[in-house]
């Protein structure tokens, strides 16, 4: 998590992020050093004041979150820091009165994003080898389609999207979780993280397994893919990051209540419970962490991949 | 192509280039299948219900042609959509560019602790937009931490000037919901800007500041002067991303406003419109559409921003 870790991703889109957290890249200082400036002194007291207030501005309200979790419901509308009296009443609220039950919501927003996740690090990660580096007809044209993907808002394809799977009978019963993996199995944009990184690995060292009588997919397992453990690692985090907040989609094609993830259930859950703070807060809390500790892990991914992300404009 | 490959010295290993075809086909064949069904099968399936009379139960009924959408423009409720939703991006690019801007020079100094600043300025933008949502509107209600705030601070004279009690109601109110949902999406989208923003401030060379400090100018004319107009491809591509992000306003105003976007539908969104339409009102040729209408709307101003800006910056 500091400046001097090398950059994980080194891809071409990436580059421009990594950049940006690499202090050493040319970073720019706009303040003229002169000696005895007492400007400059000034200007970075100033510069500290400000990043420090708007930090605040960005922490307080999920502090505040945090602290009203343990408040009663009468004593979440004080301004009181401290909770009078602490109180576990909306945690319990959420391990007891919830329909469906927390832990099916969890169990529920868990296993859709780990799914989505694992399907995106398979298919984007061969997809993405095939196009850096098999040679086959049609193959830009291929490309082109996934670059096109990016291109599409998903709302023109809400209707659309939501009668082929009912077609297919994906919108009734269980099938429900199926349509939101199938619709976010495979992201263009990992598609296109993963071939840069792909023909950024020297071609020599796949050619010497390829002269090794190796196959195409046993080269692309054994060779390439441990070598594309930086960016698989990026594609897993921001994608788990990606389903497990995902909107939506788990909205449209989620409609049975005990199938819903978190997110939805904060929104029936802001109907359902009116001004009840302390367990609608705790729900907050809930949703928020897993992304917190992944985000306190793995900071630098998400700081890099965000240039990446680039490619959506 | 029969003359190519007889020229190629791989020419003799024409097994081995129909089984590294072959192996290219099996490795991308899941996710194009999908694409070619879900996003380019989409568009057409999309263009085909919205020039008919569609049914929920029996699809497709009468060709209506440009019925639909001429429906759609004749809508009050359509029209407010797009009001919202262009007051919305009018709004919300040039102030969450600003301080996205604003951000990225501040933290672009060599000042000790700015990797903390710089994940702290960015961590709202990667928390769920439900969560967040919900949240702000826990902050914002009449009892909430901005009423208590702004008046442990004294300040609401001056809010009682611009004509808000003490207990307003900011996103129950229909004349401050949107602004709410404005800022709510400023706060966390200013990082995202802010890291788009950094990218391309590295791309200016130091020499250039160097010649002009050694020229006498300080630091607020070079950030007019140098950095801003240096930035030209960083503003466009922060700008692009920032207008088609906000022409697809959905999550915050489905969660804070419901499905018709309350109160008095001031929260109505285009996406939202398309939303409601299709599963409320079951009117899914119309819902199609609108789904084209924005398309559409996304793809000119792409086109008129590279017109204007120039054509997108390499990375």
């Amino acid at each position: 998590m500091t400046d001097s870790v090398p950059p994980p991703v080194n891809t071409g889109v990436a580059q421009a992020g990594v950049a940006a957290i690499n202090p050493k890249a040319g970073a720019v200082e706009p303040a003229v050093r002169r000696v005895g400036d007492t400007g400059a002194h000034w200007r970075r007291r100033i510069a500290y004041a400000l990043m420090i207030g708007y930090a605040v501005l960005m922490f307080i309200p999920f502090a505040w979150s945090l602290i009203t979790s343990f408040k009663t419901q009468a004593d979440s509308v004080n301004l009181t820091v401290i909770p009078q009296p602490i109180t576990t009443y909306g945690w319990q609220y959420l391990l007891e009165r919830l329909n469906p039950s927390l832990i099916r919501l969890f169990a529920n927003s868990f296993g859709i994003a780990l799914a989505i996740t694992l399907s995106n690090l398979v298919l984007a990660s061969l997809a993405g080898y095939a196009f850096a580096r098999l040679r086959f007809p049609g193959r830009e044209i291929l490309f082109l389609v996934v670059l096109a993907t990016l291109m599409i808002p998903d709302q023109l394809r809400l209707v659309p999207v939501y009668l082929i799977f009912d077609a297919v009978g994906l919108t009734r019963g269980p099938g429900q979780y199926l349509a939101v993996i199938i619709v976010m199995a495979v992201m263009g944009t990992n598609i296109f993280l993963m071939r840069q990184y792909f023909l950024s690995i020297p071609r020599e060292i796949e050619e010497a397994a390829r002269i090794d009588g190796a196959g195409f997919f046993t080269t692309f397992w054994r060779v390439m893919l441990p070598l594309a453990t930086p960016a698989l690692s990026a594609v897993a985090i921001l994608q788990f990051q990606g389903a497990w907040n995902a909107f939506f989609w788990p909205l449209v094609l989620l409609t049975t209540r005990e199938f819903v993830t978190i997110p939805i259930a904060l929104t029936f859950f802001r109907t359902e419970f009116q001004t009840n703070w302390p367990p609608l807060m705790a729900m907050v809390v809930l949703a928020t962490i897993p992304i917190l500790v992944l985000y306190i892990f793995f900071q630098r991914y998400f700081v890099e991949g965000i240039a990446a992300s680039g490619v959506k404009g | 192509m029969a003359i190519a490959s007889a020229r190629d010295p791989r020419a003799s290993a024409g097994i081995g280039q129909r089984s590294e075809a072959l192996a290219g086909y099996a490795f991308v064949a899941i996710p194009m299948v999908l694409f070619l069904i879900l996003n380019i099968g989409s568009i057409l399936y999309a263009l085909y219900i919205s020039v008919f009379q569609w049914n929920i139960r029996s699809g497709a009924g009468a060709f209506i042609g440009i019925q639909n959408y001429q429906n759609v423009f004749k809508d009050p409720i359509f029209i407010r959509a797009i009001q919202n939703s262009v007051y919305y991006a009018v709004v919300w690019v040039p102030l969450t560019m600003a301080v996205g801007l604003f951000l990225a020079v501040l933290v672009n100094q060599k000042l000790r602790g700015r990797t903390f600043f710089r994940a702290a300025f960015y961590f709202p933008a990667i928390a769920s937009s439900a969560a967040v949502t919900v949240l702000w509107i826990f902050l914002a209600a009449p009892d909430g931490l901005f009423n208590g705030i702004r008046g442990a601070l004294g300040l609401n004279p001056i809010f009682q000037l611009l004509g808000y009690g003490p207990n307003q109601n900011w996103i129950g109110d229909s004349h401050t919901a949107l602004n709410s949902v404005i800022l709510l999406n400023a706060w966390t989208t200013s990082g995202t800007f802010m890291l788009f923003y950094l990218a391309s401030l590295q791309t200016i060379p130091g020499e250039v500041y160097e010649a002009a400090a050694i020229d006498g100018a300080g630091s607020w004319q070079m950030f007019w002067r140098i950095t801003f107009p240096l930035l030209k491809p960083g503003h466009y591509f922060v700008a692009t991303v920032a207008v088609i992000g906000a022409l697809q306003l959905f999550d915050q105003a489905r969660i804070a406003g419901g499905t018709t976007g309350d109160p008095a539908n001031a929260l109505m969104s285009v996406v939202l419109y398309l939303y409601n339409l299709a599963f409320f009102k079951f009117d899914f040729d119309r819902a199609a559409a609108v789904g084209l209408i924005l398309f559409a709307i996304i793809f000119t101003i792409t086109l008129i921003q590279r017109r204007l800006f120039g054509s997108a910056p390499a990375w």
